[in-house]
């Protein structure tokens, strides 16, 4: 039985960011200030920058803000990537630094990691110890999923979505919200212990129903 | 210490649930652990935080900005026209 933590080969980044088909070649012309290749670029890229900032920030107007803020930033910056990582992997990058810019600014992550160091009982991992009920396994559909994220306190989102969802390393979470590697793991298992009580709950109400 | 004692079958609930992050990231085989074989309550623990991060890594990109996002990048783009991309400044 493999754990949920597996292995982060160099390949990761590449199964999430596979190469696209016109990408180089719309990097070199945005590169060179062509406005219609950063917008090829745009469409490429922004569904999972829209994603990946909706996922983090579970709020639509915020997410499409800070969206049209990576792609400016893209705009800026795109002559200084180099190629050392694929052009998704840096892009992705620069969306999460932009959303956690913001969440600075609001002075939620911090605040959040904080308070989830030390777990209500609710989200203690001991709430199980005796309760025997349903597993979840084979049960819950993506929209399900999708919705119980939403629902995470922000700290546990934050690094559940950058972990177990966009992939990232513990040492690269750690950096990202300037925190200990210690500490993002232990956010990703409360984060994952809670998403079991959301599912639980979620399937106990449909069974009533 | 305490993923040591992970592998102990007289562990009580709460040890074993308080190694269980550390044998994740480990990647512990937990299949054959003594601990689980007597215990169903947490087999289904980490049956059901396995499920959990599998389900999640199979996660796509599936929500579209709306069009507005695009034309606020260009006329952002147009205001920010007296600054080029790094790559032809001068």
């Amino acid at each position: 039985m493999a754990g949920p933590t597996q292995p982060r080969p160099a390949t990761q980044h590449l199964r999430r960011n596979p190469p696209i088909a016109g990408e180089q070649e719309a990097i070199d012309k945005a590169r060179e200030g062509d406005a219609r290749a950063f917008e090829t670029l745009y469409a490429m890229h922004k569904r999972r920058v829209y994603s990946l900032c909706l996922r983090m920030l579970g709020n639509v107007a915020e997410a499409e803000d800070l969206t049209q803020e990576a792609f400016l930033q893209l705009y800026r910056k795109i002559g200084t990537f180099r190629g050392d990582s694929a052009f998704s992997t840096w892009l992705h990058r620069l969306a999460v630094n932009v959303v956690l810019m913001h969440l600075r600014r609001k002075g939620l992550p911090q605040v959040s990691l904080e308070e989830t160091l030390e777990p209500s009982q609710d989200d203690g991992p001991r709430k199980d110890i005796g309760a025997r009920d349903l597993t979840l396994s084979g049960s819950i559909d993506r929209v399900t999923l999708e919705r119980a994220i939403e629902n995470l306190p922000p700290g546990y989102r934050l690094v559940f979505v950058l972990h177990d969802v966009e992939g990232y390393e513990h040492n690269e979470i750690a950096e990202m919200l300037d925190c200990s590697i210690g500490n993002s793991k232990s956010q990703l298992h409360k984060a994952r212990m809670k998403l079991r009580d959301l599912l639980r709950t979620g399937q106990r109400k449909e069974q009533i129903a | 210490m305490i993923v040591m004692r992970a592998m102990d079958k007289t562990m009580t609930c709460a040890e074993f649930q308080d190694a269980l992050p550390e044998l994740f990231e480990i990647q512990a085989d937990l299949s054959g652990h003594e601990h689980l074989k007597n215990c169903e309550n947490c087999a289904a623990l980490v049956r059901d935080l396995q499920y959990i991060a599998s389900q999640a890594r199979l996660l796509l990109p599936i929500h579209d900005p709306s069009p507005a996002v695009w034309d606020h990048i260009q006329q952002a783009i147009r205001q920010d026209k007296p600054e080029p991309p790094a790559a032809v400044r001068k």
